[in-house]
C-alpha cells in the first residue's frame, strides 16, 4: 500500500492523473470524442510521430539526440516516390526507401559513435541536409498515385476499425517495452546513458550499441515516412517538417531525462497519451492553433521542470519521513 | 502495482469509448429538402438555414485571411445562420500538412461545409475524400486541391492569364508613352501561382503595343520582408537605368515600396504589382507606388460562403453550368475549370476581376 503510494508520487503518477483529467475533460466536452472513430483517428493523425518517438525514448536514455529523424522520413519518402516515378517496381521503392533510413541511421551512428562527433551537431546537420536532399529530388512537386493496395494500406481500417499504422504501433511499443524495461540489452541503454565511460570499463560495447541505436532510429523514421507516404496519398520535399520537435517533446515530457540514464516507457507511453488526447481535444473545440502550440510549448516546459521540481519535493518528503520512522533504513531508500 | 493501475486505466479508458455510441446521429446535418433547381435557373440562396461551417485559410495571423473571413462573416449575417462560422487554421510557420488534422476533426464534428484555402497541394485529398464521404460539402478558394479529390468546387480569385495583362498595362501606366526598363519581384523561384503571373505577362510584353517595355531581370525575395529588401536594393545598384519594380506578391511590393521609401529613391524607381490596399495606402500616397492591383479577399470569403451555403442547403448542385446568386456580388456561374486540364472534372467558380488602386480609390478601399 505504502509502495503504491510512493509510484504514484513519482512522475508517472503525475502523468497518469493528468491523462485522466484530460480524458475526464474532453468527455465531458464534447460528445465525439469518445467515438471510436474518433479514438483511432486521435492515434493515425500522429501515428508516424509515435512510432518514432519509441525509439527517440532508447536513443535519449543513452544520453544521445536524433534530430533527423522528421528529415529522414521525408528523405525516405521521398526517394520511394522519385523511384517509384522514374517507373522501377514499387517494392523496390519501398526497399529503397528503408534503405534510406538504415544508411543515414549508420552515417549519424558511425560519426557519434566512432568519429566521435556530439550527436546534437551530427544530427543537426541530418537534420537541414537529409531535407536538402529530399527538395532536391522532388523540387517542389508532390508526386503520388501510388499503387491502391499502398495509399489503402495508409488510409482505410484493416482489423476492425484499426488501420495497419496503428496496429504496428502497438506491436513495436510491446517489442520496445521487452527490450527496454525487461531485457540485458535495455540495461546497456540505461548503463551508457548514466556513464557511458563506466559503462565501457565495464566491457559493454559502447560503440556498437550506439552504432546499433542511430542504425535502427533512421530505419523506423524512414518507415514511418512510408506509412505517412500512405496515408496522405502524395509525398512533397516539405513533408513531416518540424515532427521532430514533437517527437522529442513526448519523450521529455514522459519523465526521460535528456541528459540520459533515466526514463521509462511506461511515462512515455503516458506523455504519448497525454498529447494525443490534449490536442484531439483542443481540435475537436476549436481552439485555435496558435493556442495549441502554445499549451504544447508550456508542457515541454513542464515536462523539464516537472521531474526536477517531483524529485525535490520527493527527496524532502523522504528526508522528513525518514527522521519521523527511523534512522537505520536510509540506505533502502537510495 | 502501478503497472496494474495503468493498466486498468487503459481498460478503462477503452471500456469507456467502446461503450459510448458509435456516431451521435442527434445532429441531422441539412439534408436537401427540396430538389436542387433544374438547369438555366439561377439559384438564390435561403436564409435561416442553421448549417455549421468551417472557414479554414492556410494559416493564421496573415491579414488577406483576415480579410477573408470577415467576408465570409459578412455573407454568414446576411444570409442569417444562426450557426455561428468556425475560422480555423495552423499556426503560421508549420507544415502545410496541419491542416489535416482540421479536416479531420471537422469531419468527425459532423460539420456541414468546409472552405478550404489549400496549403498543402493533394496531401489534403485522402482528408478531403473522407469529409465528402461523410456528406460534408467541400468547397476550396484561394487554392484549390491539384488533383481536385475530394473536392466540389474551386473559388478562383481571378483568371491568371489576365494577371499578366493587368500587370503589363500597369508597367505601362507608370512608365509612359516612352517606355522604360523594369525588373520583377517575386516570391520563391517555385511559387506556382507567381511563376505563372509572371509567364502571362511575359506573352503580354511579346505584344509590339508593349514593345518599349523592357524587363530586366526576375528576382526572388521568397515572401521574406527582408529577403525582399535587399533584392530590391540590390536591382537598384545594378540597373542604374531601372524606372520600375514590378512585384507580383504583397510582400514583395511592400518590402520594395519600403525600401525605396526609406532610401528616398521614388522619384527614379517606382513600385507597383499585386498589393494590399491597406499596407500600400502611404506608398500610394507618397508617389512610392502610383498604382497597383488586387483582388478583393473580401469578396473571395463572401463569395466562397455563399457558395457553400447553397450547396450544404442543398439547394444548389456542384455541376458545370449551375447558376447561383451570390447576394450584392450578383450572379455566377459554375463552370469546368480550364486551370487544370490534366485532371478529371475539377469544376470553379471564377471571381474576377482585379481592383486596380490608386490615389483616387485607395482610402475608400481602406476604410470602406
Amino acid at each position: 500500500m505504502l509502495r503504491r503510494f510512493e509510484r504514484l508520487k513519482s512522475w508517472e503518477g503525475v502523468l497518469l492523473v493528468v491523462l485522466i483529467g484530460i480524458v475526464i475533460f474532453n468527455s465531458s466536452m464534447t460528445p465525439h470524442y469518445l467515438q471510436i472513430q474518433n479514438q483511432v483517428n486521435l492515434f493515425q493523425l500522429n501515428i508516424e510521430k509515435i512510432i518514432i518517438v519509441l525509439i527517440m525514448a532508447f536513443i535519449i536514455i543513452n544520453a544521445e539526440i536524433d534530430l533527423s529523424v522528421a528529415s529522414v522520413m521525408a528523405l525516405a519518402g521521398c526517394v520511394m516516390a522519385y523511384l517509384f516515378e522514374k517507373g522501377l517496381p514499387f517494392g523496390l521503392c519501398l526497399f529503397a526507401g528503408l534503405l534510406t533510413g538504415v544508411l543515414t541511421g549508420a552515417f549519424n551512428g558511425f560519426m557519434v559513435s566512432y568519429v566521435r562527433l556530439t550527436s546534437l551537431v551530427v544530427t543537426l546537420s541530418g537534420l537541414i541536409g537529409y531535407r536538402g536532399l529530399a527538395h532536391v529530388l522532388l523540387e517542389n512537386r508532390s508526386v503520388g498515385n501510388f499503387p491502391e493496395w499502398f495509399d489503402r494500406l495508409g488510409q482505410q481500417p484493416l482489423v476492425g476499425p484499426f488501420p495497419l499504422a496503428l496496429i504496428i504501433f502497438f506491436v513495436l511499443l510491446i517489442i520496445a517495452l521487452i527490450i527496454l524495461q525487461w531485457s540485458g540489452a535495455g540495461r546497456y541503454v540505461f548503463v551508457i546513458g548514466n556513464n557511458s565511460e563506466v559503462a565501457r570499463y565495464s566491457g559493454v560495447n559502447v560503440r556498437r550499441v550506439k552504432m546499433i541505436l542511430f542504425i535502427v532510429s533512421g530505419l523506423v523514421s524512414a518507415f514511418a515516412g512510408l506509412l505517412l507516404a500512405a496515408r496522405l496519398g502524395s509525398m512533397r520535399g516539405d513533408t513531416a517538417i518540424g515532427t521532430e520537435l514533437e517527437v522529442i517533446t513526448m519523450v521529455l515530457l514522459g519523465g526521460v531525462s535528456i541528459f540520459g540514464g533515466t526514463g521509462s516507457l511506461y511515462g512515455v507511453l503516458l506523455s504519448i497519451l497525454i498529447i494525443l488526447n490534449l490536442r484531439n481535444g483542443m481540435g475537436l473545440l476549436n481552439v485555435p492553433g496558435e493556442n495549441q502550440t502554445g499549451v504544447i510549448g508550456a508542457l515541454l516546459i513542464l515536462s523539464v521542470l516537472g521531474p526536477n521540481i517531483g524529485r525535490g519535493v520527493r527527496e524532502a518528503w523522504n528526508r522528513r519521513h525518514v527522521q519521523h520512522i527511523r534512522v537505520g533504513e536510509e540506505e533502502k531508500g537510495g | 502495482m502501478f503497472k496494474k493501475l495503468m493498466i486498468l486505466a487503459v481498460v478503462f479508458t477503452l471500456v469507456l469509448s467502446a461503450c459510448a455510441p458509435a456516431a451521435t446521429a442527434t445532429e441531422a446535418p441539412a439534408q436537401p429538402t427540396e430538389l436542387a433547381a433544374p438547369s438555366g435557373e439561377v439559384v438564390k440562396a435561403t436564409p435561416g438555414n442553421a448549417l455549421n461551417m468551417v472557414f479554414l485559410p492556410k494559416f493564421l495571423g496573415n491579414a488577406v485571411f483576415d480579410q477573408a473571413h470577415e467576408g465570409a462573416l459578412e455573407a454568414a449575417a446576411e444570409l442569417q445562420n444562426p450557426t455561428e462560422l468556425q475560422f480555423l487554421a495552423p499556426a503560421s510557420g508549420g507544415a502545410g500538412a496541419d491542416q489535416i488534422p482540421i479536416i479531420t476533426n471537422a469531419t468527425t464534428q459532423g460539420v456541414d461545409a468546409i472552405m478550404l484555402s489549400n496549403n498543402a497541394g493533394d496531401q489534403v485529398a485522402p482528408a478531403a475524400q473522407a469529409a465528402r464521404d461523410a456528406g460534408i460539402t467541400f468547397v476550396t478558394w484561394d487554392s484549390p486541391i491539384p488533383s481536385a479529390e475530394g473536392e466540389q468546387v474551386f473559388v478562383a480569385q481571378v483568371d491568371f492569364a489576365e494577371t499578366g495583362t493587368v500587370m503589363a498595362d500597369m508597367a505601362r501606366n507608370i512608365l509612359g508613352e516612352d517606355g522604360g526598363k523594369f525588373a520583377v519581384l517575386s516570391a520563391g523561384p517555385d511559387s506556382a501561382n507567381q511563376n505563372a503571373w509572371i509567364a502571362a505577362m511575359q506573352e503580354v510584353l511579346q505584344d509590339p503595343a508593349y514593345s518599349n517595355l523592357e524587363l530586366l531581370e526576375i528576382v526572388y525575395g521568397n515572401d521574406e520582408t527582408e529577403k525582399s529588401t535587399q533584392e530590391a536594393l540590390a536591382l537598384v545598384d545594378k540597373y542604374p537605368d531601372m524606372e520600375l519594380i514590378m512585384a507580383p506578391t504583397t510582400v514583395g511590393i511592400a518590402a520594395a515600396a519600403k525600401a525605396m521609401q526609406d532610401e528616398g529613391l521614388c522619384d527614379k524607381v517606382k513600385v507597383s504589382g499585386l498589393g494590399l490596399p491597406a499596407e500600400m495606402v502611404s506608398f500610394v500616397k507618397n508617389g512610392c507606388s502610383p498604382e497597383f492591383a488586387l483582388w478583393s479577399f473580401y469578396d473571395l470569403g463572401y463569395l466562397t460562403y455563399y457558395l457553400s451555403y447553397l450547396i450544404a442547403s442543398g439547394d444548389l448542385e456542384a455541376v458545370d453550368g449551375a447558376q447561383f446568386e451570390a447576394g450584392r456580388m450578383g450572379e455566377y456561374t459554375i463552370t469546368k475549370d480550364p486551370t487544370r486540364p490534366d485532371v478529371d472534372g475539377p469544376l470553379r467558380v471564377l471571381m474576377g476581376p482585379f481592383s486596380q488602386y490608386n490615389a483616387d480609390n485607395i482610402d475608400a478601399a481602406v476604410n470602406p
